[in-house]
């Protein structure tokens, strides 16, 4: 296995008698895009301050490039931060805020003026020298900060939702950017963020946490389309999350209706969790369906409709669709072996939130 | 259409009306800074006199150098050491953050006065003498608070990630917090120190308690004057330092505005802020350095081991006179003012300061003989005692029995000063006893004096006892007549008397005889004439002497300096300054006949047979005379 740019391991932390991380353990290989997703206090931000150096772990280590740098503090690391609320020094023009970093390492006029015009071609900024930080809007600062990050040649870009406090359009445009600039600058950025969909459209790598534990850890793919768990399927986009039984492999009993999918491996007349998103869901005739409903709701989103089937048994199936069922219809719900996700119901909280190490 | 116009026309009116109400105090005191007659009320002509004196004023010059350097120095160490302890502060956590805040409160909140009196009694009890030091050290201690309250809500704007992202850039710690963090704060930092250096500026009550002998700042020069009206350089002094306010305040608020617009010109508006404010800060060291050195140097050049300290009332000798005694002693002289006898005496008591000649009033004299505060006077090595009126020496046996502590330095009565026009048109005779007071024909055109053993003496005296009376009986007397009359009175005043009498407010005022001399000189020209008389029931005849206190470490300079006050040529000119009677019979010779025969300042002594000097009638009388002072005035 190729050796990881940084590994943190055994991290634990806690503040105020709250513990935050617990044991944890992660592995970064170079020039790749990762993100820590999870909702907001589940610890995500603390592993990013660790590694920037601006917390110290309470156990553990956190290694760089094979060095242990746990206690260095955060002006030796080789690495550079973009944060939340862009920290940028507003009494400085934009120039002085990018050449703030290589100042400092006393490099020479001409290679700073160089670099500062490079990094506003970047981030597609020409000419803003000279602005000051109040003068730019939101996605321009957000931007400033990427460019005074970048001069300085970190390994690792550390970004803690840096898209925030934009609005959708900008933060939806400013994603691209991202993914642009990390292709075009090839090193390695570490992401934090709550939103699943900036997660998804920009990541080679998501680790989900939840309660200073890492929930599942994999591609973008695997997160959506395999959730180990019941908070990752919850949390990574809309699903349906239905308790079942697995008769025996490839075969599973939900409400009643027998449902052929593709798992292996659960044992025979095992209690699961089943995982099915609501755009899987066919309605069909209710003869064709292996359960069968009536729809109680039905809201036009644009690009589908969502819907609402409640079956006999009470549960209200959530359904996306380009095609309209009226409120009120009978309809037979059909579901894909392949779009049919098994899981293991947790028997203890503790065994919710799984430690996964690769 | 009319209505707009009314509404216009009150709304203007209310501007003015407030602009007035803020600025006409103000601008009373700027014309009087300009008026060549003393008086308060009346206009005596154009003159730049006053300015002339300010500047030549040593001690006004010592005060505003002090009161400057001061507020300089303490504004600067407040300035750094509560911007420190904000971001400390603001660096902890929610409970000990808000108890922090809370303790940095009180100090705030707390009455000046017992932040004073805390300071002098924790200086005295480390040792550490009173002086410039120590009004400094307190001046920093008061200020630092209103630092911190004016730093934490820019450090509470401040977003702790910007000196995070100044560490991630690569800066260390120190280098993050000049280059990042402080300019952030700057603006908080330099409203704090503008807000130090003012609070230290007009501070009298912490400055009075804490400062030591010799040192005077603007607050408490001005205070130690009260007691003969403020000297209109003051008010010179006073226009001078509202204009340099005014003109800084016009520079800062019409400097180059920042411009909205971007690029270049903002990056130059800035620049050319930024410059100013530079050569602001440049000019304003470099003025203070200059002041500083200048001063030191003075101050080397004038110290000397030969010293001597004295305390004085304000305004109570001429100053050339100190300058004539250095320069003939070679004795560098210390010299310190009190306004009151009462202020005077805890000072000699707790002996913080070790004074070598005092000049405080009769009673009270009488009270530190008793309490063996005094040193007896070498008279052998003061030849010019001779020149002193044997009379008064005998006078101040009252309080001095064997005169061997104190020498007369100047002495007054308290009569009736009277309008004879406003008398006349009364239908009343000029009056001649205490009693005349008591007239209903003078209703509403009495003046008293606000002191309660002056406003006792008129009515004892009236009433034909002594002054000095304890019998209860007797005083209890002298408070029924006092709140008989007060239906009367126009009003208890101090030295307004001087002013309302002369505007022709009153017909009839109890005054000092010290102020005669300077009245009636203002009363030329006027279309009625102030006279005084001594009531022929008596009066209070009072005499300020030259003592020195027992734990004086130069007495015999203090003799050389009473000696020389004697001297006729020296007293002659001390009475012309301060005008109050001299009783140095060489001085009194040398006056024109006209002074010498001036009734008002220096009185017959056959119409003096019935006057008494104040003496100190001990705390448990001090305490009925309050008591019954009390109830006169809340009758």
């Amino acid at each position: 296995m190729e050796h990881p740019l940084i590994d943190l391991v055994n991290i634990s932390k806690t503040f105020d008698n709250t513990m935050v991380l617990d044991d944890l353990c992660l592995s970064v290989k170079e020039n790749t895009f990762v993100t820590l997703l999870g909702p907001s206090g589940c610890g995500k931000t603390t592993p990013l301050r660790i590694i920037g150096g601006f917390e110290k772990p309470d156990t553990g280590k956190v290694i760089f490039d094979g060095q242990d740098i746990t206690n260095l503090p955060p002006n030796k690391r080789q690495l550079n931060t973009v944060f939340q609320k862009y920290a940028l020094f507003t009494h400085m023009t934009i120039a002085e805020n990018i050449a703030f970093g290589l100042k400092i390492k006393n490099k020479p006029k001409a290679y700073i003026d160089d670099k500062i015009k490079y990094a506003l071609k970047l981030v597609n900024l020409d000419g803003f020298e000279n602005r000051s930080v109040a003068s730019l809007s939101g996605g321009q600062q957000q931007r400033i900060a990427i460019a005074r990050a970048i001069v300085n040649e970190p390994r690792v870009l550390l970004l803690d939702e840096p898209l925030g406090a934009l609005d959708l359009k900008l933060r939806q445009d400013m994603q691209y950017e991202l993914i642009r600039l990390k292709n075009e600058l090839g090193i390695t950025f570490i992401y934090v963020t709550h939103d699943q969909e900036e997660a998804l459209t920009m990541s080679d790598t998501i680790v989900v946490m939840n309660q200073g534990y890492i929930q599942q850890m994999g591609s973008p793919e695997q997160i959506y389309n395999e959730p180990e768990n019941a908070f990752v399927a919850d949390f990574i986009g809309e699903s349906n999350i239905v308790p079942g039984t697995m008769i025996r492999d490839e075969l599973v009993e939900i409400f009643g209706a027998r449902f052929a999918c593709v798992d292996k491996g659960f044992g025979v007349n095992r209690p699961v969790d089943v995982v099915i998103r609501p755009e899987d869901i066919d309605l069909v005739e209710p003869e064709k369906g292996t359960l069968t409903g009536v729809c109680t709701h039905l809201i036009f989103k644009g690009v589908h409709y969502e819907m609402e089937v409640t079956t006999p048994d009470g549960f209200e199936w959530l359904v996306h669709s380009t095609d309209m069922c009226p409120v009120g219809k009978q309809v037979g719900i059909h579901v894909d072996p392949f779009d049919i996700q098994i899981m293991n119901k947790p028997e203890s909280e503790d065994e919710e939130a799984v430690g996964v190490n690769e | 259409m009319n209505d707009s116009k009314l509404k216009r026309f009150f709304q203007d009116f209310y501007l003015v009306f407030v602009l007035i109400f803020l600025y006409a105090p103000i601008l009373t005191m700027m014309v009087l800074s300009f008026n060549s007659s003393k008086s308060r009320t009346d206009w005596g002509g154009f003159t730049l006199d006053w300015y002339r004196q300010m500047f030549q004023s040593s001690s006004i010059m010592d005060a505003l150098y002090n009161t400057l350097l001061i507020a300089f120095i303490s504004a600067l160490a407040a300035t750094i050491l509560g911007t420190v302890a904000a971001i400390g502060i603001n660096q902890m956590k929610r409970l000990p953050r808000s108890i922090a805040m809370g303790v940095n409160n009180i100090p705030m909140l707390n009455s000046e006065i017992v932040t004073g009196i805390s300071l002098m009694l924790a200086f005295l009890a480390f040792g550490i003498s009173l002086g410039f030091k120590t009004i400094l050290l307190s001046h920093i201690t008061f200020c630092v608070p209103y630092v911190i309250l004016s730093v934490m809500p820019k450090l509470k704007q401040t977003s702790r990630y910007t000196y995070e992202a100044a560490m991630d850039l690569g800066a260390g710690p120190v280098e993050a917090f000049f280059k990042v963090v402080l300019p952030d704060i700057m603006p908080g930092v330099l409203s704090g120190f503008l807000l130090a250096f003012t609070m230290s500026l007009d501070d009298f009550i912490i400055t009075h308690f804490t400062r030591g002998a010799g040192i005077n700042t603007l607050s408490t020069l001005i205070y130690s004057e009260v007691r003969r009206g403020i000297k209109p350089s003051m008010y010179a002094l006073s226009t001078i330092i509202f204009l340099t306010v005014l003109a800084l305040l016009l520079i800062t608020n019409f400097s180059p505005e920042k411009s909205p617009a971007s690029g270049e010109k903002e990056k130059a508006g800035r620049s050319r802020r930024e410059t100013a404010r530079r050569i602001l800060l440049v000019a304003a060291s470099f003025c203070v350095i200059a002041a500083v050195s200048f001063t030191t140097y003075s101050h080397y050049a004038a110290a000397r081991s030969n010293e001597l300290y004295v305390y004085n009332w304000g305004e109570y000798i001429d100053e050339t006179v100190i300058e004539d005694f250095e320069k003939e002693t070679g004795i560098h002289v210390i010299y310190d003012l009190f306004e009151t006898n009462e202020e005077m005496y805890p000072v000699i008591e707790a002996g913080g300061v070790a004074y070598d000649a005092v000049c405080p009033s009769d009673y009270m004299i009488q009270k530190m003989i008793e309490n063996d505060l005094l040193a007896e006077i070498n008279f052998d090595n003061i030849p010019n005692i001779s020149q002193i009126d044997p009379e008064y020496m005998e006078r101040s046996r009252s309080f001095d029995p064997e005169n061997r502590y104190s020498v007369p330095y100047t002495w007054g009565t308290v009569g009736i000063l009277y309008n004879d026009k406003l008398v006349e048109k009364l239908g009343a005779e000029p009056p001649d006893s205490w009693m005349d007071l008591w007239d209903e024909k003078f209703s509403g055109e009495i003046l008293m004096q606000d002191s309660v053993r002056d406003a006792f003496m008129c009515a004892l005296k009236g009433l034909g006892y002594s002054l000095n009376s304890t019998d209860p009986d007797e005083l209890n007397q002298a408070k029924d007549l006092l709140i008989r009359q007060k239906p009367l009175i126009q009003a208890y005043v101090i030295d307004q008397v001087r002013d309302k009498m002369l505007g022709g407010e009153a017909a009839v005022g109890v005054i000092y005889s010290g102020e005669m001399l300077y009245l009636q000189e203002l009363a030329e020209g006027k279309d009625f004439n102030l006279e005084y008389v001594i009531p022929k029931e008596g009066t209070n005849l009072w005499i300020d002497s030259w003592v020195i206190p027992k734990n004086a470490k130069n007495k015999e300079n203090a003799e050389k300096w009473i000696d020389f006050l004697c001297r006729p040529d020296i007293a002659k000119r001390n009475f012309e300054y301060i005008t109050y009677a001299t009783p140095n019979r060489g001085a009194f010779e040398m006056l024109d006949e006209e002074l010498q025969q001036n009734k008002a300042v220096f009185p017959d002594w056959d119409s003096l047979t019935n006057a008494e000097v104040y003496r100190y009638l001990g705390d448990e009388a001090d305490s009925i005379y309050n008591e019954l002072w009390k109830e006169v005035k809340s009758n």
